[in-house]
């Protein structure tokens, strides 16, 4: 795909660049910056190193370009001969392309010099070749020439682009009024030069609009299967149909530019790691980027073994003392070197027909990957035209194909789905891989249209299905917000809403975005996101105003209300515990054991947790809730104090959860856990709970175990005093909890 | 940390900027399930009218139970590698509680007639080993599966499994006891009995256990299990984990019989009824804001339910010089910088774009704002008809959603009127969706999916509402260009018939028929490793054709299409000879007739190129073969005609030789 190109920038820098027209609030030459830094940039951040981007500053205070000693080329100055431009280059013609004092220079002579630095550049050889003439087309013209340019221009293919600022275009509807005459006249002249050469010719403002609609990078086809599409084991049957087929992606996930990993480097001052001047003189930059003040990240492992020996249980060992193979269950499985394709499937490339399926009842929660397109073999007509028979077969009984593809050489074989195309000149079968037995999960939900008791008995009115009125709200609203004709094709015609190719992949533009940006304006805050990457974030407003009435009588039929956030989970002391199916009031057997019915019962150790929560069911006051915390702790102090390495670690976190959540769902109560969490941590880092607990207290933080805060509970600790306390050192918690 | 190796292995994922899931770290997102099996007489009894020449229908449903718990285990180890199961017996005449319990020293006394057969763990070959041992020895089940003279008491059986969960499995997010059984009434005399039992369940369920009941019938003694008379005060029904479980629908909990009338064994819908329950629901996303329009929001929960399985990736295995018992190596991470080798915090870290051969930073703050495009949501922003969504437009496996009301009231009924609205006028919606804080935004597609139940009424996909992430016009490639040559309708028609003949059953596609033959191969040879068995020859792959039926059902009508084919083919070239162009790189399309079929038979219809446009033509290659010349061919020939095969095109022009010349040795039969 990458071929060669050659495009050289003209930007007009005369002084009457330095105006600010028509209310704008960026000066001429800044405006038509926006256009020419997007397509330099563009170009920048494909990295081709045979990309070459060259430019010419148009009326220029200085002077310096091949025929400088001619008159003709004054005030026309070379800043950048054509190669690949890189982030030296960019930040020279940064400071190049200013307003000048001038108005001498003529764009027809910077036209001759744009096509000389193509001949001596390209020559002969395979190129792309541009001209982009960015101008305001306000200083005199000597258009004597113009018939040796065009031609010359023809001669060598170079494309031509003249780009206007506040030039007249009917086509996109601008019109200047009150144009001076010159201004005029070179528009002209430059409009008949354009349509002479088969060249571009449009204004300014459309194509600082277009910036925001992304270009799509075109990607060349790669076949990831050639061969035979079966129906039939030609090996063993005569009875056999084989096509010659070729299969091309056609949908595959284009990612955002990833960024690298990278610290400040430890020989440079903070303040110095920024965007440094440093050039690279032509040179790849020092492998890991270290050119500008910054080091590349790496990811070191290590591996550990159990060793009952060793302190802590564990102990590190070496790469170099590892081999490879695979976890059984808790068991390790070695697979000496020799073995290594012991595991592997043998298969070889085929493509079979298994049978065809209903493409009515095709379900599409089915689709499991990216799509493809398969064609015959492209230069056998022969081939192209049986699989157009099967295209057209599948096609007329509404019927879908279902295929096992095997890619290449003991690849794993895959069950495909092959869905037939017509158009005008594409017919094909598209492929999407099927889901195996072993991708399936079978998780149950109760029916939506319908509910079933535990008795078995079917209802239709429930307060979870929708009554009459209900659904037709939602059916008014649903018909009332048809995307179906509410876009416009390119003739202005009703067309579908969001169609696919009008939608851009939002992180991937977005990141060029600011990356393009950011090359050119170092200093400026990010822009925001181009308009159409947030389009499709809200309804189309005058669709959503039609359909208004729709859905205000839709809001009342549901009546759907948020949950406030207190009333989530269960409440301490409410009426109904839950029960069995059988409805049995377990909490009248529970107090009828004397054990636990008494409010100062004994929480049993190894039964904790549930002991723990039958004890708040009776609790009420906030002495009893601190009592049963209290008991509570005690327990989980004693797991942590003996505990053997971290064996005790599990229970204890589990029953600190369970404490928490209690706690939580009690309005009064963030008291209770908020001052054990304090002791725990103030007497286990301390060394009070059976030595060093350190593992212990990461296990707090990484489950989120610290203090209830005031959002989870009145009487919370803010945001602030939670992290700090989650991160501070013991000795203050300790302090904290006095 | 220790707490790493449960999630961190081998993941060199750079992206970590998507959070991950809130209830994450709360509990450890892991399933134990802990079988309860009943050893009575009545559970040891073979059913009276079994059929000897299927073995299945012998069994006790105690062996039947702990086939199906064998079958389950082996399943699990691949599915769920890090989820733990356990095995206890009740009735027994033996008592064995968990091994080398020096702490408290609890012994067998402890839980008389509770035997812990395999101790709630993440299974190890040993457990599978043991296991089997067990099913398919008879001596070593007589010897342990004795059922006790006195009655076994259910309350401390529950009990012995609350300790069990509670000292194997803390903090996990799922725990269940499977317990199966054929007495619907034990301690029938004793009502305190039956209530320290029911006080042990509350225990349970206050601990977060669920009790998943698997009752037995034995039609052939006319006894039907009655769940009222006990259970029902042992079964609650909704889990604490998991506030919105469905009601356990009847249908689902249908006893098994103990005979095989029906055709189908005890074993099998045990099997069945099990597999149905073996997955705990894992939400992908809790409480998403499901926004219907500007002012109606509910609540819905993220569930993956299709996820392509893999086989596991190697990992790092250490052999101790000293012992022939291979450890598991555990990795962990650490950053560090490239130039001093020093290592780094996180927080130190800077992201930056490699750009114009320098690097364009960001700090973390902007890098943030740059991705913000607001928070989680899946928002409706109007609906199209279904037909407007191309079948190829689709990225990756879809995500089902279902009503929640943990946060809005009312959100299962405005979810159930949509559900049923699209799903008659065959509609979606288009959607922008944001699954998690900080995710990339996506247009989705939501697309309407109905219930489908299987004949004997078992939900095979729940009702709901599936998300599609569609692709934008970045992520649509092009068609290739193509010389298209359309079928003239008789051809055609003769291709009809044939499609006719090989609809497959009910013309759907059941993903259950058709498990992943790589996958099950990667596993048998991994278990035969693991137990040390012998390694098995041949695959079985349910995904290859019925080669004999098609041949029988359409074979005659190939043959037919073939020489419709002819036909049609040598019209249409009579009408273009004059049309053959060069193409670009200067060879001339030529399309000659049917090549030589393989076989010398007339029926093998091969729609072969005999010269491609582009590379070398099997012909030349096989000439260049026979003549010993393809040392001649350049590389690039050579490397493009075996990738055109599927083979591996690399490496030095000799082993490319080598790789063509061996594929012309075993394929030579052909010529």
């Amino acid at each position: 795909m990458a071929g060669k190109e050659a495009t050289v920038y003209i930007v007009d820098c005369g002084s009457t660049m330095g105006e600010k027209s028509h209310g704008r609030s960026q000066t001429n030459l800044d405006w038509a910056l926006e256009y020419v830094w997007d397509k330099i940039t563009t170009t920048v951040a494909t990295g081709r190193k045979m990309a070459f981007a060259g430019v010419v500053g148009l009326r220029t205070d200085g002077t310096e370009n091949l025929l400088d000693n001619e008159d003709d080329y004054a005030h026309i100055t070379v800043f950048q001969e054509l190669g690949q431009v890189l982030m030296p280059q960019l930040r020279k013609l940064r400071q190049d392309l200013v307003v000048s004092g001038t108005d001498g220079g003529d764009a027809i002579s910077a036209l001759v010099i744009a096509i000389q630095m193509i001949v001596a550049t390209c020559k002969k050889l395979q190129f792309q070749r541009r001209i982009v003439l960015v101008t305001d087309g306000r200083s005199a013209m000597q258009a004597d020439d113009l018939g040796d340019i065009t031609s010359k221009l023809k001669e060598d293919s170079i494309e031509l682009v003249v780009l206007g600022v506040d030039f007249d275009d009917a086509e996109y509807g601008f019109k200047e009024e009150g144009k001076d005459a010159t201004k005029a006249e070179n528009e002209a002249i430059l409009r008949q030069l354009c349509d002479d050469c088969s060249g571009v010719y449009g204004t300014l403002v459309q194509a600082v609009d277009e910036l925001g609609v992304p270009r799509v990078k075109p990607t060349k086809p790669v076949p990831s299967y050639r061969g035979m599409l079966t129906l039939g084991n030609p090996e063993e049957y005569d009875t056999a149909l084989a096509i010659d087929v070729e299969r091309y992606p056609r949908t595959m996930k284009a990612n955002p530019a990833s960024a690298s990993k990278f610290v400040i480097r430890s020989d440079m001052a903070a303040g110095e790691a920024t965007q440094s001047t440093h050039t690279i003189d032509g040179e790849e930059a020092a492998p890991n980027g270290t050119n500008d003040g910054l080091a590349a990240v790496k990811t070191a492992r290590t591996y550990q073994v159990d060793d009952e020996n060793a302190p802590g249980g564990k102990r590190d060992v070496d790469r170099d003392e590892l081999s490879k193979g695979y976890e059984y269950g808790r068991t390790a499985v070695h697979i000496s070197e020799s073995d290594q394709n012991v595991t592997l499937y043998e298969t070889s490339p085929s493509f079979d027909i298994l049978g065809f399926v209903n493409k009515n009842q095709y379900e599409r929660y089915l689709d499991m990957s990216r799509s493809n397109v398969i064609v015959a073999q492209r230069t056998n007509d022969k081939a192209s035209m049986a699989l157009s028979s099967l295209i057209h077969a599948l096609y007329e009984l509404e019927s879908y194909a279902v295929a096992r593809l095997v890619m290449k050489q003991n690849k794993e074989p895959r069950i495909v789905l092959l869905a037939p195309n017509i158009e005008p000149d594409l017919e094909c079968l598209y492929d999407l891989e099927l889901p195996f037995a072993e991708d399936m999960r079978s998780y149950r939900f109760p029916p939506l249209d319908r509910v079933v008791t535990v008795s078995g008995k079917v209802l239709t009115v429930h307060r979870n299905l929708p009554n009459d009125d209900l659904q037709d709200a939602m059916s008014e609203y649903v018909d009332s917000m048809d995307l179906s004709t509410f876009g416009q094709d390119d003739a202005g015609q009703p067309a579908e809403y969001g169609a696919m190719d009008e939608t851009y992949s939002i992180m991937l533009h977005r990141i060029n975005q600011v990356v393009k940006h950011r090359a050119v304006y170092p200093d400026t805050d990010p822009p925001p996101p181009y308009e159409v990457l947030t389009r499709y974030s809200q309804q189309p407003s005058e669709l959503a105003n039609t359909a208004h009435p729709s859905l205000s009588r839709l809001i009342q039929a549901a009546d759907v209300k948020k949950v406030p956030p207190k009333a989530r989970g269960r409440r301490y002391g409410r009426k109904d515990a839950p029960k069995p199916l059988s409805e049995l009031d377990v909490g009248a057997l529970l107090a009828q054991d004397s054990k636990r019915s008494s409010k100062q019962a004994c929480i049993d150790p190894k039964n904790a947790i549930p002991e723990f929560k039958q004890l708040l069911q009776h609790a009420e006051e906030l002495p009893q809730l601190r009592a049963a915390c209290a008991q509570l702790k005690a327990i989980i102090f004693d797991w942590i104090r003996h505990s053997v390495g971290d064996s005790g670690y599990g229970r204890a976190v589990e029953a600190i959860r369970v404490m928490r959540e209690e706690m939580a769902e009690v309005s009064v109560a963030a008291a209770p856990y908020n001052e054990f969490m304090r002791e725990l941590k103030g007497t286990m880092l301390d060394g009070g709970l059976g030595g060093e607990r350190r593992e212990m207290w990461y296990r707090v933080r990484v489950n989120r175990l610290g203090l209830l805060l005031a959002g989870e509970c009145d009487g919370g600790v803010s945001e602030e005093e939670g992290r700090a306390f989650l991160s501070a050192a013991p000795v203050a918690a300790a302090a904290a909890a006095q | 940390m220790s707490e790493s190796s449960n999630y961190g292995h081998g993941e060199e994922d750079d992206d970590d900027e998507e959070e991950v899931a809130d209830e994450a770290g709360y509990k450890t997102s892991k399933d134990a399930v802990l079988f309860a099996i009943d050893v009575s007489e009545s559970m040891l009894t073979k059913p009276e009218d079994s059929n000897p020449k299927k073995r299945d229908t012998m069994l006790s449903p105690t062996v039947a139970a702990l086939k199906c718990a064998y079958a389950l285990m082996q399943q699990r180890i691949i599915s769920n590698p890090n989820d733990m199961m356990g095995i206890l017996l009740f009735g027994t005449e033996k008592s064995k509680f968990q091994a080398g319990d020096a702490e408290t020293g609890r012994g067998g006394l402890q839980y008389p007639h509770c035997y812990l057969l395999t101790d709630l763990d993440v299974p190890a070959a040993a457990d599978v080993k043991q296991l089997r041992s067990l099913v398919e020895d008879d001596d070593e089940a007589a010897d342990l599966l004795v059922a006790s003279k006195e009655e076994v008491s259910m309350a401390n059986v529950l009990f012995c499994a609350n300790q069990i969960f509670t000292t194997k499995a803390p903090n996990f997010s799922s725990r269940r006891l499977f317990l199966v059984t054929d007495n619907d009434y034990p301690h029938a005399s004793s009502r305190d009995a039956r209530n320290s039992a029911a006080v042990r369940a509350k225990d349970l369920y206050d601990l977060g256990v669920t009790i998943e009941l698997f009752p037995i019938s034995h039609p052939d003694r006319g006894y039907t299990f009655d769940r009222s008379k006990f259970y029902n005060d042992i079964v609650y029904s909704a889990t604490p984990s998991d506030p919105d479980a469905p009601m356990p629908l009847t249908v689902d909990i249908k006893p098994a019989s103990s005979t095989a009338k029906d055709g189908i064994s005890l074993l099998q819908s045990l099997l069945s009824s099990v597999a149905s329950r073996s997955a705990p629901r894992r939400a992908l996303v809790n409480n998403l804001p499901f926004e219907i329009g500007p002012g109606l929001k509910i609540s819905v929960k993220c569930f993956i339910l299709f996820k392509r399985q893999e086989p596991k990736r190697t990992s790092y295995i250490y052999l101790p010089p000293d012992s022939d018992k291979p450890q598991i190596a555990v990795g962990s991470s650490t950053l560090v910088a490239d130039d001093t080798a020093r290592s780094v915090e996180k927080v130190e870290v800077r992201r930056a774009y490699k750009f114009g051969g320098e690097t364009i930073s960001f700090t973390v703050e902007e890098l943030a704002k740059i991705k913000h495009f607001g928070d989680p949501v899946l928002r409706i922003i109007g609906f199209k008809p279904m037909s407007m969504l191309p079948i190829w437009a689709n990225l990756k496996p879809l995500t089902f959603c279902y009503p929640s009301e943990e946060e809005f009231i009312g959100s299962t009924r405005v979810f159930s009127a949509l559900h049923q609205k699209l799903l008659k006028d065959k509609k979606m919606a288009l959607a922008w969706y944001i699954p998690r804080k900080n995710a990339t935004p996506a247009l989705a597609a939501i697309i309407p999916g109905a219930e489908s139940r299987s004949e004997e009424g078992e939900q095979q996909v729940p009702p709901g509402l599936w998300i599609k992430p569609l692709p934008f016009a970045d992520d649509i490639r092009q068609a290739p260009d193509i010389n298209l040559v359309t079928a003239p309708d008789p051809l055609t028609d003769a291709m009809r018939v044939i499609v006719q003949q090989l609809q497959l059953p009910k013309a759907i596609y059941d993903p259950r028929k058709y498990p992943n033959p790589s996958l099950q191969w990667f596993y048998r040879i991994l278990q035969a490793l693991a137990l040390e068995e012998d390694l098995p020859e041949a695959a079985e792959d349910k995904t290859l054709p019925r080669w004999k039926q098609i041949h029988k059902r359409a074979g005659g009508y190939v043959v037919g299409w073939g020489e419709v084919l002819d036909e049609q083919f040598r019209e249409w070239q009579r009408g273009h000879e004059k049309h053959i162009k060069p193409t670009a790189n200067g060879a001339a399309k030529r399309t000659k007739a049917e090549p030589a079929s393989s076989g010398g038979g007339a029926g093998a219809k091969k729609v072969k190129a005999e010269d491609g446009g582009e590379g070398v033509t099997d012909a030349d290659m096989r000439d260049a073969y026979a003549k010993d010349a393809l040392s001649k061919s350049l590389v690039a020939d050579l490397k493009a005609w075996l990738v055109g095969k599927g083979l591996k095109g690399v490496g030095k022009k000799a082993e490319l030789v080598d790789a063509v010349t061996k594929y012309f040795e075993t394929k030579m039969d052909v010529d």
